[in-house]
């Protein structure tokens, strides 16, 4: 389950490496990234999936009669509203989609760009005794 | 844990630090060391912060299946507010035609109508009249009437709050993460050690014996 394991059969080579506070903190960091990165991947591929739902849902109702009222689904019951007013609603909660998308893009960037420096430090001095890797 | 560094500060909820062992030798006390009640220590901390992780783990899934309840209740709630509203409001030119068009039909007076979940797999229709009322469900069998936008404010302070929760916990389960991992590499580093000094006895028993 862990991410970081010193392997016993490189026991030597470990051992023969102090590990110093500012190794262990190094470690700590990118095992901390490493569960953020985690969490917010899967946060992503929810949005990710209720964006691509919307995107069929505006096409749906760009295809629709706009005379009609449409069933639009709001807390647990369904509203009998206005063409115009389902589609704005849709655009809308489009849009606010968007911008968690790039923003939760743009957090796991930043996570993985600070998780391949540490990589690079630690793998540097640990070489074989440590696994960095998922 | 006398011989540890950075053990004393706790986590602002709480949590305490994981110890780190700086000299894994100064640790057991000697190089004639007991290993195994060291090891011990490490394992039961371990177990315990594992614990913590696993309780701390639920609370969160608890906390994500709230938020999007009450965001649910907060977005039927302003969808009401909204159309109360209705006509007032109006920000640009083509908001102005398109709530124009609007006007009409609730100038109609024409209630509202709802599609709702009577029980699962059955709906019913209802017709909603304009309200400036809610009802809000408050837990242990309990509703509340609030006006319109008391409702609003409510839903929205408690949003608030649970995404506040939610927030200070991913910290401590990212605290917990890292204590954790002290621990594992301590549990490691004690192990590696070990073998290490078991090798060291064998050769030195080795070389006893032939010499």
């Amino acid at each position: 389950m862990s991410s970081l394991r010193i392997l016993s059969q490189e026991a030597e080579s470990a051992s023969s490496t102090e590990v110093t506070w500012d190794d262990q903190q190094r470690i700590n960091t990118f095992s901390k990234l490493n569960s953020r990165v985690r969490s917010l991947f899967e946060k992503l591929q929810e949005v990710k999936q209720e964006k691509e739902a919307l995107d069929d849902l505006s096409v749906e109702l760009e295809l629709g009669d706009e005379d009609e009222l449409v069933m639009y689904k709001i807390g647990e019951s369904f509203l009998h509203v206005p063409h115009n007013r389902a589609l704005k609603r849709v655009e809308k909660d489009k849009s606010s989609l968007e911008s968690q998308i790039s923003d939760l893009s743009g957090r796991i960037g930043e996570c993985e760009m600070e998780m391949q420096k540490l990589k690079t430090v630690l793998y540097a001095k640990f070489g074989n005794a440590i696994n960095l890797d998922e | 844990m006398a011989s540890t560094e950075e053990s004393q500060d706790n986590n602002p909820r709480g949590i305490p630090k994981a110890p780190f062992i700086s000299d894994v030798e100064k640790y057991i006390g000697g190089p004639d060391g007991d290993v195994e009640s060291a090891m011990k220590k490490i394992q039961d901390a371990l177990a315990k912060y594992r614990y913590m992780d696993g309780n701390l783990a639920q609370r969160r899934r608890g906390l994500e299946e709230k938020i999007p309840d009450i965001r649910k209740t907060l977005s039927m709630v302003e969808f009401l507010n909204e159309r109360r509203e209705g006509k007032q409001k109006s920000d640009d030119l083509e908001e102005n035609l398109d709530d124009l068009d609007l006007e009409d039909e609730t100038a109609d007076k024409k209630p509202l109508v709802t599609t709702f979940e009577l029980n699962e797999t059955l709906y019913a229709e209802a017709e909603l009249e304009d309200t400036d009322v809610v009802y809000l469900w408050l837990g242990a069998n309990v509703m509340l009437s609030y006006n319109i936008t008391e409702a609003m404010e409510l839903l929205a302070t408690k949003l608030k709050n649970a995404e506040a929760s939610l927030q200070s916990l991913q910290e401590d389960l990212e605290f917990l993460r890292e204590q954790i991992t002290v621990m594992e590499v301590n549990t490691a580093r004690l192990y590696n050690w070990d073998v290490v000094r078991r090798r060291e006895r064998r050769a030195k028993e080795a070389s006893a014996s032939t010499g």
